[in-house]
């Protein structure tokens, strides 16, 4: 037999793709030059305010507030949820009226109505066990609705919309031979929600709720609008001061971008511990 | 009706089931003695599944009463009303009633040994150590003693379905309902369920099976129940129904199945 003749095999070059990446590189460059040649930023201040105590304060808070909303804001979000699959018409049309409102209004006004409408509503917050003198609360409403208290409920109960849905998708995606096969071994409903759908719905929304947490951390920016001192509101203080405005909002955005970076690092976590399968 | 409702493992007395205008089952009367093998034949619609999922309660029931071991299943007779029974009650019912899906429906976020594991744990509180020891010995019983930390997706069909058996079995049923087992199966994968199952009805388990296999209802079975339409057209021993099919309807399913 003939030795092979050698034969060299020659791809298509797929020009257009390599022509937009230069075309955008030259545009990132030309911004980049026009920010240095105008002298946007003076980085030694930038570099200064960074790991300034305020400042990691206010990322702090910025951190807890983002937090604690994304976990009160899951479990609004699976009771939601659960009210709008239960089959019952009542609690199902007050499931979709809530999603409606809180999802359909922006909420930076959310959080002024918290924060504004709360303690004219309510004068006093009186909470006491009953039939005992056991008094857990009472006290003026401004004093209890703290900038804080305030924008953890209106970043809760709006960002609790959004994940009623994720979870009622993830709900929904769980295959009904799942359920029927646990019900058929003996398991109660609650059983069956607890050890079957529950954990499998869960996987199935980790993405979203990854998105929905950096998504979060980003809008505790609006508590800035009723005095939380958060990242935001901190950096506004200190620019309105030394008039330093793209130094200390740079500031600001190097934080957001590591708070996003510790969410993602969060997201990949849960998605390699539970796996799909 | 009432001394042989006792004595059999399951009856269906005059059971009908609709949805809406639809009717699934029309007035079907079945008594199964303990140890029986039936299988359930005929045309896909004919409402084999349904009748499979009423006896444990998955599906509702629109008239009648189904017993096992004279237990009457998913509703409490007073007067001359049957009302349903609670969730506790029905999941309390279900656990002497295994059943096999024909798309297996194992869990899929568990491991093989926690799939078997699973009704032991959390439906009769047994003990882990307790259960794991039992769910590797029906594993073994399968003969997938080396499955066990696998994820069902890892596994075949016939593997699967095998675990699904084993699933089953953990709960120490009285009689087991085998929905169309090996309808997902190629014929040699189906071979190895067949096989599993042969063993558990030489072992004495009363089973329930709707399938479009001919070899179980040939071989091994005792009794074939054949349904057109949400009827039972036939209820006859196995060997007559093949060797001389009563019905028209029966005549002509046996003739395309004979091969």
């Amino acid at each position: 037999m003939a030795e092979p003749r050698s034969v060299r095999v020659k791809h298509r070059w797929r020009w257009g793709a390599w022509l937009l990446s230069a075309i955008v590189l030259l545009a990132v460059f030309m911004l980049i030059s026009a920010g240095v040649r105008a002298k946007i930023m003076n980085v030694e201040v930038f570099l200064s305010y960074l790991t300034s105590e305020q400042v990691l304060i206010g990322a702090r808070n910025a951190l807890i507030l983002g937090t604690l909303a994304l976990v009160v804001a899951s479990v609004i979000g699976l009771v939601v949820a659960l009210m709008r699959v239960s089959g019952n018409p009542i609690l199902a049309a007050l499931s979709a009226t809530y999603v409606y409102f809180f999802r359909g209004t922006p909420m930076l006004i959310q959080l002024l109505f918290w924060f504004n409408a709360l303690p004219t509503m309510f004068q006093r917050v009186y909470l006491a066990v009953p039939f005992t003198d056991v008094v857990v609360v009472d006290a003026p409403t401004t004093a209890v609705v703290t900038p804080f208290v305030a924008a953890l409920a209106g970043l809760a109960l709006a960002e609790g919309a959004y994940m009623a849905e994720i979870i009622r998708a993830g709900i929904l995606a769980v295959d009904k031979g799942q359920r029927a096969a646990a019900r058929a071994i003996g398991m109660t409903e609650y059983q069956v929600l607890r050890h079957i759908v529950i954990p499998q719905a869960g996987r199935i929304i980790i993405p979203a709720g990854g998105n929905q947490y950096i998504m979060l951390l980003k809008s505790t920016s609006l508590a800035s609008a009723i005095g939380f001192l958060e990242l935001l509101r901190i950096t506004t203080d200190i620019y309105s001061s030394n008039f330093m405005v793209v130094e200390l909002l740079a500031v600001a955005a190097f934080w957001y971008l590591v708070m996003t970076a510790f969410a993602t690092a969060v997201q990949t976590a849960l998605e390699k511990t539970f796996p799909q399968r | 009706m009432d001394t042989p409702v006792k004595a059999a493992a399951v009856v269906l007395d005059s059971v009908s089931k609709s949805y809406g205008s639809v009717e699934i089952l029309k007035n079907v009367s079945v008594s199964i003695a303990p140890g029986e093998v039936v299988t359930l034949l005929g045309p896909s619609g004919a409402g084999k599944s349904t009748l499979l999922r009423c006896i444990n309660h998955l599906e509702t029931i629109s008239a009648g009463r189904i017993y096992v071991h004279g237990q009457l299943i998913g509703y409490r007779e007073v007067g001359d009303t049957l009302h349903e029974m609670s969730d506790k009650e029905i999941s309390a019912q279900r656990r002497s009633i295994g059943m096999v899906f024909q798309s297996f429906n194992l869990f899929r976020h568990m491991t093989v040994l926690d799939n078997v594991m699973s009704g032991p744990v959390h439906v009769l509180r047994m003990s882990k150590p307790q259960a794991e020891a039992l769910a590797r010995e029906l594993l073994a019983k399968v003969g997938l003693p080396d499955k066990a930390n696998r994820y069902p997706s890892e596994l075949s069909g016939g593997q699967q379905q095998r675990v699904a058996i084993a699933r089953a079995l953990a709960l120490s049923p009285s009689v087991m309902l085998l929905d169309e087992p090996t309808s997902a199966l190629d014929p040699e994968l189906s071979q190895e369920v067949i096989l599993t199952i042969r063993n558990l009805a030489e072992q004495g388990y009363t089973m329930l099976i709707a399938t479009h296999e001919m070899a179980i209802a040939k071989e091994f079975a005792d009794r074939v129940i054949f349904m057109v339409q949400g009827e039972v057209v036939e209820d006859v021993p196995a060997r007559s129904f093949f060797s001389a099919p009563r019905h028209e309807r029966s005549r002509q399913f046996v003739a395309r199945h004979a091969g």
